[in-house]
């Protein structure tokens, strides 16, 4: 296939006086892996049912696969949703059973490690194993573009991996894949990023491109829970790492003397920024931005 | 906890609906129509002393047909078509035909004959003995039907809901028809096989006589069937959980068991209750299945109930489907501003 898999031209998803969707615009190529990264309730979720027509915007265009979005082009999109879409009282082999029976298409190959699961209630399927199945029912009509809704979520690393691994096989086939996610350890696996923040497109590129200039620092400190307090209390954009301190965007200066005031001793180094605080850094910016059109 | 529970139950617009609608609709219901005792029953009077005896007969015979040349035959037609309650044959003796099928009625009109001594002889058809269960059968049919058709379906619709499946079906290449056709036909089939099932063991524990047509029977159940169905789609598209789908089902439920006719008599309720009575599908079902298991009546007396019932399930079913098609073709949907903006500026960083 060749040209453009998917297209969004400037759409927005109004509710009543809340913008879910604020006038985003992005492209999916054919073998392409785009990641639309943001946080919960960013709005990628409903982003993503409006790119499948499941929801109309109340502005803007979508284009999938040379035109609006309708049944006939949805014969050709494989969708995971975020909860897996496979009937849960239903055994594996049933739920495929249904799917290729209404896509006319063959049944698939099940991989070794689902063939145990082969008559089992997906209820009863380990959460990995589900997704697993998910992918397959989703895959099983050779779809030339796939959506994918959280796709890895509750899953472990293991299981991460060869999902990843399947959809990376389904782009060197020339598929393209749109994959939401907040994991940013999968932002990594995409060939191209989407940031979303309230709603908004706040950045797209590589890893590096969202991060941009963005500045880190670690604080070491005895008590990370006072001093991610001081900072919240201070409106610095911190995160807590486990049980790391980190803050982005803000002078180590302005950090000491906070933390200072707060009687808490620390020590703060530059550190290379990672995505989510660059997420942080936008969301907020995202906010104020809000804010302000609001007031 | 208290003040809690408060908050989260004043949020919850159903059980609100359910905690204060239920109260009023048992108060309405027990206060207007819980009356088992039928104060005036239609009656006609045929045969060469008609003008005397109609002329005789107390205020709680409300003689709406006097025929002097009208035969017994002629009385039991206008019986069997469910016109009058009691007709009096009025030739050298009077005999008074009652329908028993119509249980409440007949009661009072056995008992006012009584009390009108030997003069009248009484033959009650239909039931006999009037027996509660031969009344009762055929309406309980009706309520079967209505259990599966609104709980039992709009449960199945909810769960495709809740279980995110429903948007998954929308995704693939299947019409919005298809997908309702083969949500409802289980059902259809499974609450087809429930009325047979319950009528076969009402007439075979019960006695219950089916005097009518098989296939008169079937055509009344089957339109009914989808008024009930209908509700039961409708409550899903209104319903995001099995639990709210129940309640709502529950509200469509309780007046049809309390204001149908099934339990209360139609004719003993206050008429600003009884109006209720006659929106309800089941108080037409009641008609048609007591009327053709009973009385054997055909569609030629029973076909105003037969003409309700297919205007509620084509009004009923038209709109629910139509609602439920919009959570499967959203891409139908009207939206309110332009549809094709075109511009690529905007958000995207």
């Amino acid at each position: 296939m060749t040209g453009v898999a998917l297209e969004a031209h400037a759409v927005t998803r109004r509710f009543g006086a809340f913008t879910a969707v604020d006038t985003v615009s992005l492209q999916v190529s054919p073998g392409e892996v785009v990641g639309l990264l943001g946080a919960n309730g960013a709005g990628k979720t409903t982003l993503m049912r409006m790119l499948l027509g499941l929801l109309p915007a109340s502005e803007g265009r979508v284009d999938m696969l040379g035109g609006p979005p309708n049944r006939e082009r949805r014969r050709r999109v494989g969708y995971v949703p975020q909860n897996l879409g496979l009937y849960r009282d239903m055994t594996l082999a049933e739920n495929l059973d249904f799917v290729c029976g209404t896509y006319g298409t063959p049944l698939p190959a099940v991989p070794a490690e689902l063939v145990r699961y082969a008559d089992v209630l997906v209820a009863a399927m380990p959460l990995g194993a589900q997704r697993q199945a998910a992918f397959l029912a989703a895959l099983s009509h050779g779809p030339e573009l796939v959506l994918l809704d959280e796709p890895t979520s509750g899953v472990d690393a293991l299981a991460r991996a060869a999902l990843w691994d399947t959809i990376r096989a389904q782009s060197d086939a020339g598929v393209g894949v749109l994959v939401t996610t907040h994991y940013m350890q999968e932002a990594q696996q995409c060939d191209r990023l989407l940031l979303m923040a309230r709603g908004r497109l706040v950045g797209q590129g590589s890893e590096a491109d969202l991060i941009g200039d963005t500045r880190a620092l670690a604080v070491r400190t005895d008590d990370w829970a006072a001093t991610f307090a001081a900072l919240n209390a201070a409106q610095v954009p911190v995160i807590l790492d486990g049980r790391a301190v980190r803050v982005a965007d803000t002078d180590a200066d302005d950090v000491r003397r906070i933390l200072e005031q707060a009687g808490l001793a620390a020590t703060v180094t530059a550190v290379p920024a990672t995505i989510e605080e660059r997420m942080l850094v936008l969301a907020r910016g995202a906010d104020r931005d809000g804010a302000r059109s609001v007031s | 906890m208290i003040v809690k529970e408060f908050r989260e139950l004043v949020r919850d617009r159903r059980t609100v609906g359910l905690l204060v609608g239920l109260p009023l609709i048992l108060l309405v219901v027990f206060g207007y129509a819980a009356n088992f005792y039928v104060d005036h029953v239609h009656a006609a009077v045929v045969g060469p002393q008609a003008e005397q005896v109609a002329a005789a007969l107390p205020d709680f015979f409300d003689v709406t047909t006097v025929d002097p040349a009208g035969t017994e035959q002629h009385a039991r037609d206008l019986l069997r078509d469910n016109r009058v309650d009691v007709a009096f044959v009025a030739d050298t003796d009077v005999t008074a035909l009652v329908d028993g099928s119509n249980l409440f009625a007949a009661q009072s009109i056995v008992g006012a004959l009584n009390g009108m001594g030997d003069t009248v002889s009484t033959e009650v058809l239909y039931n006999p003995d009037l027996t509660t269960s031969w009344v009762m059968i055929p309406a309980i049919i009706g309520l079967i039907l209505t259990f599966i058709g609104t709980i039992v379906t709009s449960i199945g619709l909810v769960r495709e809901r809740e279980a995110g499946t429903l948007e998954q079906l929308a995704v693939m290449p299947i019409k919005p028809s298809t997908v309702i056709l083969g949500k409802i036909t289980p059902y259809f089939i499974v609450a087809s096989i429930d009325m047979v099932v319950v009528t076969v063991l009402g007439m075979l524990l019960f006695d219950v006589p089916f005097n009518g047509n098989v296939l008169t029977f079937a055509l009344g159940a089957a339109i009914f069937l989808f008024v009930v169905l209908g509700i039961g789609v409708f409550i899903s598209t209104i319903s995001q959980t099995a639990g709210q789908a129940i309640q709502t089902a529950f509200f469509f439920l309780l007046p049809q068991i309390l204001l149908s006719g099934m339990i209360f008599p139609l004719d003993a309720m206050a008429p600003g209750v009884r109006w209720i009575g006659y929106l309800l599908p089941l108080t037409y079902f009641t008609m048609i299945s007591q009327g053709v298991m009973l009385r054997g009546a055909g569609i030629d007396s029973l076909w105003p109930a037969f003409l309700v019932l297919a205007v509620m399930a084509t009004v009923v079913f038209t709109a629910a489907t139509l609602r439920f098609r919009r959570d499967l073709a959203p891409e139908r949907r009207p939206r309110r501003r332009g549809t094709h903006a075109g511009a690529t500026s905007g958000g995207a960083a």
